[in-house]
């Protein structure tokens, strides 16, 4: 047999999952989002569920949310990881036990994480009882509003905390195997450790964070789970939004959900197209 | 990745489903020309996927614990219980499958139903029907009562059974409240004079949507003028003054009504956490539960509402392409026992009214019935029962719970 050959039938399992799971699945969603469903007696397929997908008022609001989300939440645990690789990656008293704290949350599913949000910072969470304790607030109303607010500081919250240790580890990986002679030279020819950072060390690591980065944008952009925990019910993220489509009880809801779905894909595509397209520039022009 | 819990029930009910069944018993018409030893035969030794609302312990261990146990014991039938969050979920795999084609070998062999998802039911051909007359436990059901034939303003059509009856009833917590609202202009205005202490489940939370309907009701100037098949001039005018009352209420509400709790679970969580200081359920009984295991304060004290409130039975319904029909059959029989309506009716077990009529069952069993002594402080049903509010058809349902997205919740 070939390597050709053995190549290909070593990828045919991975191959057949995606093509048949994916695309099936794909397939099936596209063809409900343009109203073709005929167990519920549509077989005249037409545009009517992307139409009332586009003229809803919601639709727009929770896609600006589910930007601010994913967009907030990848930037601040992006800054935030590659300062903690740096930090990381050099040598000192604990360093393995800092090391295994800083990874110990990647094994936490995000739901535990987001009803742990929910206990410590709701309104009548374990913050807002101390708060109490110390005569810090009245009554559980008192507390700002970290959980179901308008902001979604929760979420945020949640997805910087699972996601830094995700971006770091590929951060410190890739920096260990770079080393630490390009500064070191740097540095022997007068770069500031600034500019050592900035034109020596984050172009070689940026490949490292932009990839991990396009992960946790796509990821926390079509989410569910935490936003439908921690999420104020309007407007809600466009997979809440979606899936609310999708449980309706009138059957006749389920090509909108279908054609938001798609739009959820579309978008999460186009979007990371210009983020890596954006970013590539700005560090490397 | 964002549905990975769905996917994984999805796939382990399929997986499970080829695993241990004696036999494949598809086919409905064949067993209902059956005698009712014949579909026990067929049924023992198998098991049955029973896809339930899961947001109460104490529900899941009496069906897993107690009815589990029977069918297992009586019969060699293992039962799998399927959490759900929403029983539309359940609805959706049986659409889902059928629209793929899977006609006789579906993942769900019982849902427990009512109302729209029934309805959607009946509207797909998602049922499997006229199976009634061989469970020899229907002697119990009284399917001369109207609020029993039909559900939710559908008939039946010996396409689900009875389970269980269930009234909406309002809590309080007696050492924060001195004299809580008993009616639903009450409510509003002591909302108003006490900001942040109420909120209610947003709409299509089944809890939420039932205390829209009580306003409804009250904005239509009582239920009398809403019976009968959907009228949308009705329901237009009606609609108006319900979405003006609620705006109305909206910035007195826990929040100033800016977020709504996403379920009864979250809102019951508010309650405990002394948030606010009114809950409701449409199963009253929980909060004698809630107080045992130390969730609810002690000091919480179920009511009823002078103008009345909403009650309703629920059922159990079997999917036309469920491969075990023969064990969701004996299910069900099981379920429609005396001893098992007895057993669920016990305030440390769930505390749910029988669905059946109990003075057609053995004399034992309506002595044990009627040795049951309710929790104190859960609101007394017969008192309940004395203003009882009919469901409206299932069509109204669905327009009020979308109408109030629209106007309300945004």
């Amino acid at each position: 047999m070939s390597d050709r050959m053995k190549i290909f039938l070593l990828l045919l399992p991975a191959m057949f999952i995606i093509v048949v799971l994916f695309f099936g699945g794909l397939t099936i969603g596209l063809m409900r989002s343009f109203n073709y469903m005929p167990v519920i007696g549509l077989t005249d397929p037409d545009f009517s569920a992307y139409i009332s997908v586009f003229t809803d008022r919601e639709f727009y609001l929770s896609f600006l949310l589910t930007f601010h989300i994913a967009f907030t939440s990848t930037v601040i645990s992006s800054i935030l990881a590659i300062g903690a690789a740096l930090l990381l990656r050099r040598s000192f008293v604990g360093r393995g036990l800092v090391n295994f704290l800083f990874q110990l949350n990647l094994t936490v599913p995000h739901l535990v994480g987001a009803i742990g949000m929910l206990y410590l910072f709701s309104q009548s969470g374990s913050f807002a009882r101390l708060a109490h304790e110390f005569g810090m607030i009245q009554k559980p109303s008192d507390f700002p509003a970290l959980v179901f607010d308008p902001y979604a500081i929760g979420i945020i919250l949640q997805y910087v905390w699972k996601e830094i240790p995700f971006i770091g580890v590929i951060v410190l990986a890739n920096m260990q195997s770079i080393g630490e002679d390009y500064e070191s030279v740097a540095r022997s020819l007068g770069a500031s450790k600034w500019q050592t950072f900035r034109h020596v060390l984050l172009p070689l690591i940026f490949p490292g964070v932009l990839s991990a980065s396009v992960m946790v944008f796509a990821f926390t952009f079509g989410a569910y789970e935490i936003p439908a925990i921690l999420g104020a019910n309007f407007p809600a993220a466009l997979p809440v939004l979606a899936y609310r489509k999708y449980t309706d009880v009138d059957l006749a809801a389920r090509p909108e959900a279908m054609a938001m779905a798609i739009v959820i894909a579309l978008l999460s595509a186009v979007m990371i197209y210009f983020y890596v397209r954006y970013s590539r520039r700005r560090i490397r022009g | 990745m964002q549905h990975n819990w769905k996917n994984w029930l999805f796939a382990s009910a399929l997986g499970l489903a080829p695993l241990g069944a004696a036999a494949d018993t598809a086919d409905g018409d064949a067993l209902n020309g059956m005698t009712w030893d014949q579909v026990v035969e067929l049924a023992k030794g198998g098991e049955v996927n029973w896809f339930l609302w899961g947001g109460s312990d104490n529900i899941n261990q009496y069906v897993t614990e107690y009815i589990g146990g029977r069918l297992k014991d009586d019969y060699g039938i293992t039962l799998n219980r399927v959490g759900l969050s929403d029983t539309v979920e359940a609805v959706n795999i049986v659409l889902g499958e059928k629209e793929s084609g899977v006609l006789d070998k579906g993942s769900v062999d019982m849902i427990w139903i009512n109302g729209e998802n029934f309805r959607t039911m009946k509207q797909g051909d998602l049922a499997y029907c006229g199976y009634t007359d061989i469970l020899p436990n229907n002697k119990f059901v009284n399917w001369d009562n109207p609020a029993i034939a039909n559900d939710f303003g559908v008939p039946v059509d010996g396409c689900e059974v009875p389970w269980s009856k269930a009234q909406f009833a309002f809590a309080y917590d007696t050492a924060r409240v001195d004299n809580p609202p008993r009616s639903i202009p009450e409510i509003l205005e002591w909302a108003k004079a006490n900001p942040g202490q109420f909120t209610y489940p947003a709409p299509p939370d089944f809890n939420g949507s039932v205390f829209v309907r009580h306003v409804f009701y009250h904005a239509a100037g009582g239920v009398d003028n809403l019976l009968g098949a959907f009228d949308q001039a009705k329901f237009d005018e009606v609609a108006a003054k319900t979405w003006k009352i609620l705006n109305d209420l909206e910035p007195y509400l826990w929040r100033e009504g800016a977020t709504y709790p996403a379920s009864i679970s979250a809102m019951d969580q508010l309650y405990a956490n002394s948030e606010v200081s009114l809950t409701f359920n449409y199963e009253p009984s929980g909060v004698g539960l809630n107080i045992e295991n130390g969730v609810f304060p002690p000091t919480t004290q179920g009511y009823g509402l002078i103008d009345g409130t909403i009650g309703n039975t629920n059922y159990t319904i079997i999917p036309f392409n469920s491969p075990n029909k023969a064990a969701a059959l004996v299910l069900q029989n099981v379920l429609l026992s005396g001893e098992a309506q007895v057993e669920k009716a016990l305030p440390n077990v769930w505390g749910a009214k029988p669905a059946i009529e109990m003075s057609r069952t053995s004399s034992d069993v309506q002595a044990a019935f009627n040795a049951i002594v309710v929790h104190p402080n859960v609101a007394p049903a017969e008192e309940l029962a004395k203003a009882a509010l009919p469901e409206l058809q299932a069509s109204w349902i669905s327009a009020i719970e979308k109408g109030w997205l629209e106007n309300v919740g945004q």
